[in-house]
């Protein structure tokens, strides 16, 4: 799963969002360091919807435009919650190994 | 629709029509809301006078590149036309990482760094360049070979990157010369302009395409090397009158004796084809294109009728082999499924 993917799944567990919506809270929720460009977004967002990830919850008019509002699927929780398995567990290999090799000198990791 | 909404549209032209039928209002609104300041004069300012930025632009053309040139898991269509752009690309630098490669030997064997080789005639021997910069400067065509390299092995960003190191400067080079007393030469623009194109064409090889294979692509520098060059320079040193044969010329020649070879074997691999076709036709109206648009740079040369008849020959040969395999791939093309709309979104059921 892609990093822009993972965000995106993210960005909707707690409620449906439009298109600006996701972009929006990915910044917030990566603190600004995932800027999705509109480009970007869509090109992940399709292919979520084509893998049943994603689909889409319902249609308002806001200013004279239709807004489309996406949410999370059974699967794409799945999906999300296997990936963050994973990277959880890629961290906690990292941190045990960091842990285990500290600096002879300092004690502190090295 | 403000001027904004309208630059913005006019850029999602580059997506799949079918693509955009299915997103294009969704991606609009939601790029509006991006242009959403907060602050209403502000917010009507921009969308009166605003332009997308690069990066969204760049967003777009990125997912055109995309779905147009599909992957593995792409359409059949979208992932034909991919695979015909990367091949093509491929064997595009094979070209240029093949004859770097025997001029790099052929340098050394005229500077006598070769010594089991006999020596070179006289008449061979190299001007050594002025300064340290001019070897620095010729040095920088040499990029392709690297950039060949690192686009074999997935690393397209890299490859990109290097490949500019071997187009800018002979661009400069070019530009400089011409803005002098060196005649106005359409070859070596030509030349310049489908290396760009070739550096562009590297977009295709995104996360989504599958990885190049590496052993054959890499054995086949070594076998390029041995087969065109090495003999083309052996038979160009023994006959004079084959010096005629210009980088367009030589283009020609062997864009037709790929296109003969793939045309004697298509009968035996036939689902495998279409992606070697449409490349193949590509590079026959690339080739083409050169060939025609170098022509007036002979108006000026004492052989120049010599030089025309045997070009006309050269595109004629593209052209009777070119048509025919352009025709099939085209039809084999329109068997395909088109390019689908992507699922829409559709609002369950509750």
């Amino acid at each position: 799963m892609t990093e822009p993917a993972f965000f995106i799944l993210t960005a909707l567990l707690d409620a449906p969002r439009h298109g600006y919506g996701i972009v929006a809270e990915v910044a917030e929720l990566s603190r600004g360091r995932v800027q999705l460009k509109i480009g970007s977004l869509y090109g992940v967002l399709d292919r979520l919807v084509g893998d049943g990830q994603v689909e889409l919850d319902r249609e308002e008019a806001w200013q004279g435009r239709l807004r489309r509002y996406y949410r999370l699927t059974e699967r794409g929780r799945h999906a999300l919650d296997a990936e963050a398995q994973r990277l959880a567990a890629n961290a906690r290999l990292a941190s045990t190994r960091l842990r285990e090799r500290r600096n002879p000198i300092t004690g502190t990791p090295s | 629709m403000s001027r904004l909404e309208e630059r913005y549209r006019f850029v999602l032209r580059l997506l799949p029509a079918a693509y955009r039928q299915e997103w294009e209002d969704d991606m609009v609104a939601a790029f509006l809301d991006s242009m959403d300041t907060g602050d209403s004069e502000t917010t009507a300012y921009v969308t009166d006078y605003g332009r997308p930025s690069l990066s969204e632009v760049a967003s777009i053309v990125s997912l055109a590149v995309r779905l147009r040139l599909g992957g593995a898991d792409a359409p059949p269509r979208s992932y034909a036309w991919g695979q015909a752009v990367r091949l093509a690309t491929l064997m595009a630098m094979l070209t240029h990482a093949v004859m770097i490669t025997t001029s790099i030997a052929v340098t050394l064997w005229l500077s006598g760094k070769i010594a089991w080789l006999p020596a070179p005639a006289s008449e061979w021997t190299i001007t050594p360049p002025s300064s340290i910069w001019h070897t620095a400067w010729n040095l920088a065509g040499y990029a392709w070979l690297p950039a060949y390299i690192a686009l074999v092995l997935g690393h397209r960003r890299v490859a990109q990157a290097v490949a500019l190191l071997a187009v800018v400067p002979p661009a400069i080079t070019t530009a400089v010369q011409q803005a002098g007393d060196v005649p106005l030469s359409v070859s070596s623009w030509a030349m310049l302009l489908i290396d760009v194109v070739l550096l562009l064409a590297m977009a295709a090889f995104h996360h989504g395409a599958p990885p190049v294979p590496r052993r054959p692509w890499l054995l086949a520098l070594p076998v390029g090397v041995l087969l065109v060059p090495v003999p083309l320079f052996t038979i160009q040193a023994t006959t004079p009158a084959l010096r005629l044969l210009d980088w367009p010329g030589l283009s020609c020649a062997a864009v037709t004796a790929a296109m003969v070879i793939h045309l004697t074997v298509r009968v035996s691999r036939r689902p495998r084809n279409l992606p070697w076709s449409l490349a193949l036709t590509l590079l026959a109206v690339t080739t083409l294109a050169q060939r025609t648009a170098t022509l007036p740079d002979y108006s000026d040369q004492a052989q120049h009728t010599t030089l025309a008849t045997i070009a006309s020959v050269q595109a004629i040969a593209v052209l009777a082999v070119g048509v025919p395999l352009a025709v099939l791939a085209i039809r084999a093309l329109r068997r395909l499924p088109p390019i689908p709309a992507t699922q829409r979104p559709t609002t369950p059921t509750e």
